[in-house]
């Protein structure tokens, strides 16, 4: 597979450096509550300085793996090390981590001050430290002016603020945050999230986010673990997730895709092409997919990496005709649903650019679908 | 319909909804409390009932009669303030003993798993099956000089002699707190039932011990449910008559049983209702403490 040209890094990452040593690596790591196995086998190694998300639907052991990094639940098998140190057999209390909870857990009876104190007093530090460490964390979070209330006073971005800072203020090793943006609506978060990653910069302290919403992942984490069923199925860059899952459950999960059967005929250079019955039409797509000819495998598009008009233009690898069937507007672009020719459908999403666009077609109209044959990429049957 | 009838027919509703305990409280509570404090300012009578009428019409003119003096009997005879002192200090070590016996048992309830929470506040509650005066009378049994505990005691060869045990001090101690416990545990547990485990999670996360957890993070967060559940020993515990009078020696002199002496002994009604509106008076503080605690663990 080629490599993705993006990571916005400023040097390499150093997860494509094999002689990097990782800050926390789980080896084998499993959890069974039961017979009901939670996590199973996941090995993985988080760099210094990572923004690492755990996406997954709801049951998928993400959570389950983060609390056997804070130490709340303790692995069947396997070992997790932070910064070199088995964590087995130490205690919550014991750990470099601090975490941050979905419910904020904030200690209802205390100011916001003294919530965030809490940690620092348990470290037995001289109370003018902590008062100095206090304030400064408060002026990072912008919560100084709240710095007396209780968090029954709070609204629940303030507490989200709250919570982060009461988990950083120790200056945790890890940083361990559970949907940390889960409780907030949908506004507020997408102004956190930028937030959260600037905060993440600042303090220079690895994070493990925990996240169903895949839109947060990807906005957020300089590498991604996309988790199912207790196993995580791949690690990757957001783009690497996005635009080369190995999967269809990893596609499917991360944006929307249009999933076509097909068979291989045969590899032309670079390009593969494959014969998909559902399309009426070979496609050629460029692909280090390894496969014989006759090979049952799946070509796979992203909606709005299919170019729709009604007019066929040059340039393109693939095209096929079909016909209009439903319009939805969404404001930024516009989703569609051709039905082709051989009766297969296909989502496409247009941005929309103008605010007036003559060009957009109708239900009904008959239409172009074109794509090139670096939009797709194909996945094993 | 229109909204102030809709809202009207509401308003009744709520009145009768309201109406039935104030008449209950009415009925059953001011108007005998209001007796028996008419009764405290009259004087004493040979007679029946044995005290004098407050209010006489006579030759046309209305004689009230408001008689302080069995008030003042109370503070000029040494044995009433001695009393009062016993049953607030026995309530008080009492309240103690139920509050460090039940703290722990509710504690583990309200952390049990949900299916076996319900048999466990069951078995708090069982003994309430068997009369009252049934589980005060089997702790002379335990307590008695050749009861179950002597007997076990001499059998192991560590006393010679049975212990005095019962009609002490300590007889009153353990019946009381034998007998008020489930009204320490049941609240306790509404309120650490109700304590987010998430909590507990954040302060060990945060480098506290489970002993610094409980102390910074369970205990203060019950501070309503232990201040509920002391006050609902505490203040029946007060005037508690039954258990001092079956476990208490000659010495424990308590005000319940001051004020059966004086109703049924000396049938000094007057000194007797002055002895009850007294008690209630002192109580006051107490109710007041408990309103606070419940109204807070409410809101």
């Amino acid at each position: 597979m080629t490599e993705p040209m993006s990571a916005p890094t400023r040097a390499a990452p150093p997860w494509t450096d094999p002689e990097a040593t990782p800050f926390l690596r789980l080896e084998g790591v499993s959890k069974s509550f039961g017979g009901f196995e939670a996590v199973r086998d996941v090995s993985l190694d988080i760099y210094r300085g990572e923004l690492f998300c755990l996406l997954g639907g709801s049951g998928c052991g993400k959570s389950t793996l983060l609390r056997m990094l804070a130490g709340f639940e303790t692995p069947s098998a396997g070992r997790v090390l932070i910064d070199g140190e088995d964590q087995a057999g130490r205690a919550p209390f014991e750990r470099p981590t601090n975490m941050m909870f979905q419910s904020y857990a904030l200690f209802p009876h205390m100011s916001v001050e003294k919530n965030i104190a809490y940690g620092l007093k348990r470290d037995g530090l001289p109370r003018a430290e902590i008062a100095a460490r206090v304030a400064d964390i408060l002026a990072l979070v912008q919560m100084t002016q709240f710095a007396r209330r209780k968090p029954d006073q709070l609204s629940g971005g303030q507490r989200q603020r709250v919570a982060l800072a009461r988990a950083l203020v120790k200056r945790p090793k890890l940083l361990l945050l559970d949907e940390p943006l889960g409780a907030l609506d949908r506004k507020l978060r997408e102004e956190t999230q930028f937030e959260l990653k600037k905060i993440q910069e600042e303090v220079g302290i690895t994070f493990v986010v925990v996240t169903h919403d895949q839109e947060e992942a990807m906005t957020l984490s300089s590498r991604i673990g996309v988790m199912n069923a207790g196993e995580i199925v791949q690690i990757g860059t957001p783009h690497e997730i996005y635009e080369h899952p190995h999967s269809r459950f990893v596609a499917n999960f991360i944006g929307s895709v249009n999933c076509i059967e097909g068979r291989v005929i045969g590899r032309e250079g670079a390009h593969l092409r494959i014969g998909c019955p559902d399309l009426g039409a070979e496609v050629t797509v460029e692909s280090g997919f390894e496969a014989g000819a006759g090979e049952k495998v799946a070509l796979a598009l992203r909606p709005e990496k299919i170019v729709m008009t009604r007019e066929a233009r040059p340039g393109f690898e693939n095209t096929v005709t079909g016909r209009v069937e439903e319009v939805a507007y969404m404001g930024n672009l516009t989703i569609f649903q051709a039905r082709l020719d051989s009766g297969a459908r296909l989502r496409v999403t247009r941005s929309n650019t103008t605010r007036t666009d003559a060009d957009v077609p109708r239900v009904g109209e008959t239409v172009h679908l074109q794509w090139t044959g670096a939009a797709g990429f194909v996945l094993g049957a | 319909m229109s909204g102030l009838r809709r809202l009207g027919r509401a308003w009744s509703g709520r009145a009768l909804v309201v109406a039935v305990p104030m008449l209950w409280l009415g009925l059953f509570f001011a108007l005998p409390f209001l007796v028996v404090a008419k009764i405290s300012l009259s004087e004493l009578a040979i007679a029946m009932p044995p005290y004098l009428p407050l209010a006489e019409w006579a030759d046309g003119a209305l004689n009230i009669v408001l008689n302080f003096g069995n008030y003042l009997f109370l503070l000029s005879d040494g044995l009433y303030l001695a009393a009062y002192l016993e049953s607030l200090k026995i309530a008080a070590i009492s309240t103690l003993f139920t509050l460090l016996i039940g703290y722990p048992m509710a504690y583990v309830i309200a952390m049990a798993r949900p299916e076996r929470r319900n048999i466990l506040l069951m078995l708090v509650v069982l003994p309430f099956w068997t009369s009252f005066l049934l589980r005060v009378y089997a702790w002379i049994g335990f307590l008695k000089s050749n009861g179950i505990i002597n007997n076990a005691l001499m059998a192991l060869g560590i006393t010679d002699a049975p212990l005095q045990l019962i009609q002490t001090d300590f007889a009153v101690y353990i019946g009381i707190t034998y007998t008020y416990l489930p009204f320490m545990i049941l609240p306790l547990y509404a309120n650490l039932s109700r304590l987010d485990r998430s909590h507990l999670e954040a302060a060990a996360d945060l480098g506290a011990r489970p002993l610094t957890t409980f102390l910074t993070v369970t205990l203060p967060q019950s501070a309503g449910g232990i201040v509920a559940g002391c006050m609902l020993v505490f203040i029946p515990a007060v005037g508690e008559f039954v258990i001092p009078a079956l476990l208490g020696g000659p010495d424990t002199l308590m005000i319940g049983r001051v004020l059966w002496d004086e109703f049924f002994s000396n049938r000094d009604w007057p000194v007797a209702s002055a002895v009850a509106v007294v008690m209630l008076l002192v109580l006051i503080g107490p109710i007041l403490l408990l309103r606070r605690a419940q109204a807070r663990e409410e809101g």
